[in-house]
């Protein structure tokens, strides 16, 4: 199957551009909802959406360019999203801990 | 595409999103209609985008975007806009497991087998675990007697209108770059994937050489271009040969290679990771080993607090202290 898919695909006229405007769009909204979320939890599945964003884009670089090391380094990113939840995560039970909310807008002051 | 097309259709998406973003607290009554009109805005300027994308890259064919593509690239958006406007963060964390597997698919049409799964196992199967148990350790109803009512912070955004103008701006830049740039690239033929992959098979002599070995009988050497094993491809890519000879200073004998002999996806995602990236391939192991440290640091603290404030509580103060009573248990080990 996966190869009919492949054979469908190399017939039609999606470019490079395709794959781009949808990685745009994802990381977009990936930005928006960061930007707009008051949710710890939440501000940090928007990063995983941003992470995703990204690696759509390596791929179809690097399918288009013949060049593997675009999926080489979706495994990188892979590695790097895999780290950086478990430690948000951590960091996120901690700041509810203090503070009994997942609010973000309660840390928005440093000091006190 | 005509500029001015790109820009209504980002306008549209970013006060679609807007609309959708803004939702509704319990004071907000008839909020139904506003988010019906933003979802149908924002999948107007998708489907905008989409076919007028497709109209200006596609030349004078006229050709449409494979249906795959549009299912999954849809599917993705979608879901990621319902993360995004959703109250409640578990459902979030499932719309994130749609947007995973749509992308999964994107990955398929791409060629990236290899990555399509372990993108599911990995993203799906553990991050998004991970994710799900925070949620169910620290996400509570503000009332306990009302497990149904939810946060104040997460029925009200923090200001939607200013992220969506930022977001649609910068969407509305990239993409014209986009489409001004890289954007003639056409899809390759297959037949130069085919030849691509054949070529990586002159990095893999041993596999060359069991091929070959399966149908010749006893002793024989590889025919070298160099450092690497001599192949012949077809210029098509359908198929490739090598060459071997039995004895020294014989002529070199041709052996077809089977059609299986070509390298698949994973195992040039390997060849690559380990020839052209095994420092960064161990650095990738040390961020993972840092990682979990911390997290254990980080979560072992919190839950040593918690522990002493316990024994606090229930006065069991001679674990550990025999003779002298004054001392408060536990305050050795708190640091």
């Amino acid at each position: 199957m996966m190869t009919t898919l492949a054979q469908l695909e190399s017939m039609t006229s999606l470019t490079l551009a395709h794959y781009l405007i949808v990685s745009a769009a994802l990381f977009i909204i990936g930005l928006v909802g960061f930007l707009t979320r008051r949710n710890m939890i939440v501000m940090f599945l928007c990063t995983e959406l941003m992470f995703q964003a990204a690696a759509i884009a390596m791929i179809a670089f690097g399918r288009f360019h013949f060049d593997i090391s675009g999926q080489v380094f979706v495994i990188f990113i892979l590695t790097v999203a895999a780290a950086e939840a478990a430690l948000a995560l951590a960091l996120v039970v901690f700041l509810y801990h203090l503070r009994d909310t997942l609010d973000a807008e309660r840390w928005s002051e440093l000091k006190e | 595409m005509a500029p001015t097309i790109l820009y209504i259709a980002c306008v549209l998406g970013g006060l679609g999103l807007y609309l959708l973003v803004r939702g509704g607290g319990p004071e907000r009554r008839g909020t139904g209609p506003i988010k019906a009109l933003g979802a149908l805005l924002g999948l107007a300027a998708l489907a905008w985008l989409v076919v007028g994308a497709s109209d200006a890259l596609a030349g004078e064919e006229g050709g449409r975007p494979e249906a795959f593509f549009v299912i999954f690239s849809l599917i993705a958006v979608a879901a990621a806009v319902r993360l995004i406007t959703h109250t409640k963060p578990v459902y979030s964390a499932l719309y994130f497991v749609l947007v995973v597997l749509a992308s999964a698919g994107l990955f398929l049409l791409l060629e990236a087998e290899f990555m399509a799964f372990a993108l599911v196992i990995v993203y799906a199967g553990a991050i998004l675990i991970t994710y799900l148990f925070v949620l169910m350790l620290a996400q509570q109803s503000p009332d306990p007697r009302k497990p149904d009512e939810q946060a104040e912070y997460d029925m009200n955004p923090r200001e939607p209108a200013s992220g969506a103008i930022v977001g649609f701006i910068l969407l509305a830049l990239l993409s014209r770059m986009i489409f001004e740039g890289s954007g003639e690239l056409e899809a390759p033929p297959v037949e130069e994937a085919r030849v691509a992959a054949w070529r990586e098979l002159a990095r893999m002599p041993q596999r060359v050489e069991e091929y070959i070995a399966a149908d010749v009988d006893g002793e024989f050497e590889l025919v070298w271009d160099g450092e690497r094993p001599r192949l012949e491809i077809s210029a098509d890519g359908s198929s490739a040969a090598a060459y071997y000879r039995v004895a020294e200073g014989d002529a070199p004998r041709r052996f077809p290679l089977p059609a299986a002999a070509m390298p698949e996806n994973v195992q040039r995602v390997g060849l690559g990771l380990i020839l052209r990236f095994p420092v960064s391939l161990e650095l990738a192991g040390v961020i993972l080993l840092m990682a979990m440290f911390g997290a254990v640091v980080l979560a072992r603290r919190a839950m040593e607090l918690g522990e002493d404030a316990k024994r606090e509580a229930a006065q069991m103060r001679r674990l550990g202290h025999h003779d002298e009573p004054g001392e408060p248990a536990g305050g050795a080990g708190a640091s």
